[in-house]
């Protein structure tokens, strides 16, 4: 009888409940990093990701020759004042996604929900070039668990990058959800000594 | 001539008073090494009847279904016919229905399906004594479900890009497998009449699923919250005695 009730508290100890969502319950695609031979590094350099939005802003663009342009959302006339032209232009809307990573092996990206491709630009601190990764995806909602919430996750249809400091891109795994697996691969230029 | 007849007949006289002795007490020769042993007692025969394979039907009802409904989002009714052959093996089967309604309060989304749900599989009486009404068992079996469900929760805005769209899917269909394995005990109560209760440990098979949602309960399953869950019933019970014979005919 003492062994019958043992049993009886165990199983009863079992079936309480639980939240059973994932401790992070974020849907990003994840870049991983690799030299041009395809060796896993950390990219040392400072790098920022912004990634471009629907819609346009206005721009304020000061030049003064011998000096590197500068382009900003709000005017600034400290620029002015320092002898530099300002130019009010149009230009896409951004936003920043990743600011200021550096000695980094990742990145974790969200994807948009609603739009076919994403734009991300990836600027470094060392060179003055920036590389532009397009990567095409559907998008398509999904719930796991009532109690874990709705999340979009991605079908990765192609990805193509420019040539600043990547050596060239790679879909390794083409489902974007919340088990966090490798993505996409970014291989820089370079080889790894 | 006299001593070799006076030396036979005496001889003879010999013999013939050890033959007479050897009738009343028989001559017993013990080796040294040689121990007695006790006689071995070997009770009459008492062989039980052989029982027949077929012990007919057993029709039974879970109640325990209905009433977890009463409390909670979601439950089941279903009943069961079993077979009894030598009041060993069980071959079942059990048909049900299973109903869920719920909303999350946290995350606001909505979950509905109803639906019958299909068990197969067999029990297995471990008590030693057969002929007993009462039993005690462990079995298997296969569940099977096909069904639709409706979910829907808020509109999905994406925070970075911008952009809304609601999330609502109706008819959403699953077909979704599963094995449980059952631990139970059945009680006589009186006559043909018996009650019972059994656990039951249940493990995913397949989960059919469409891209946008998982089913978050399954009839005759449960809840999908993890990949195997408990389950129970409480049972009433009815012997069917169609055709049934106790004992081998002939024996």
């Amino acid at each position: 009888m003492k062994r019958l009730f043992g049993i009886l508290s165990v199983l009863a100890l079992v079936a309480c409940s639980s939240n059973n969502c994932p401790l992070e319950n974020i849907v990003t695609c994840n870049y991983h990093f690799y030299d041009r031979e395809g060796v896993a590094i950390k990219y040392g350099d400072t790098f920022t990701v912004t990634t471009l939005l629907p819609g346009t802003k206005t721009v304020y663009i000061y030049r003064k020759l011998g000096y590197t342009t500068v382009t900003v959302d709000r005017p600034d006339t400290a620029y002015t004042n320092a002898g530099y032209t300002e130019t009010i232009a149009t230009a896409r809307r951004d936003t920043v996604l990743i600011n200021k990573a550096s000695n980094r092996s990742y990145v974790q990206v969200p994807m948009s929900y609603y739009n076919k491709a994403d734009t991300l630009v990836f600027a470094y601190s060392s060179i003055s070039r920036r590389d532009t990764i397009i990567v095409q995806h559907d998008a398509y909602p999904h719930v796991e668990l009532p109690e874990c919430g709705t999340h979009f996750y991605h079908n990765l249809r192609s990805i193509r990058a420019t040539d600043a400091a990547i050596d060239h891109v790679e879909i390794v795994n083409p489902l974007v959800n919340n088990e966090k697996k490798e993505n996409v691969k970014i291989y820089f230029n370079g080889v790894v000594e | 001539m006299e001593w070799l007849s006076k030396v036979l007949l005496s001889t003879l006289l010999l013999l013939s008073v050890h033959t007479v002795g050897a009738q009343d007490e028989p001559i017993v020769i013990l080796n040294e090494t040689d121990t007695i042993r006790p006689t071995k007692y070997i009770a009459p025969l008492t062989e039980k009847p052989k029982l027949a394979l077929f012990q007919g039907f057993t029709l039974s009802a879970d109640i325990l279904g209905p009433i977890i409904y009463l409390f909670s989002d979601y439950g089941s009714t279903e009943a069961a016919l079993r077979l009894n052959l030598k009041n060993t093996y069980f071959p079942i089967i059990e048909v049900g229905y299973g109903k869920c309604k719920s909303t999350d309060v946290e995350t606001n989304i909505s979950y509905s399906t109803s639906a019958p749900f299909f068990r197969a599989g067999i029990d297995f009486n471990i008590l030693k004594n057969k002929y007993m009404d009462n039993r005690l068992y462990v079995g298997a079996r296969f569940g099977l479900s096909s069904f639709k469900f409706d979910m829907s929760g808020p509109n999905m805005t994406d925070p970075i890009w911008g952009g809304s769209s609601p999330y609502s899917y109706h008819d959403a269909k699953s077909t979704s497998s599963w094995m449980e394995f059952v631990f139970g005990v059945q009680v006589k109560i009186w006559r043909n009449f018996h009650m019972g209760w059994s656990v039951r440990y249940k493990q995913e098979l397949h989960i059919g699923q469409p891209s946008y949602a998982k089913p978050y309960y399954i009839p005759g399953y449960g809840t999908t919250t993890d990949t195997s869950c408990w389950g129970g019933t409480y049972n009433l019970i009815f012997d069917l005695n169609w055709g049934k014979r106790k004992v081998k005919s002939g024996e």
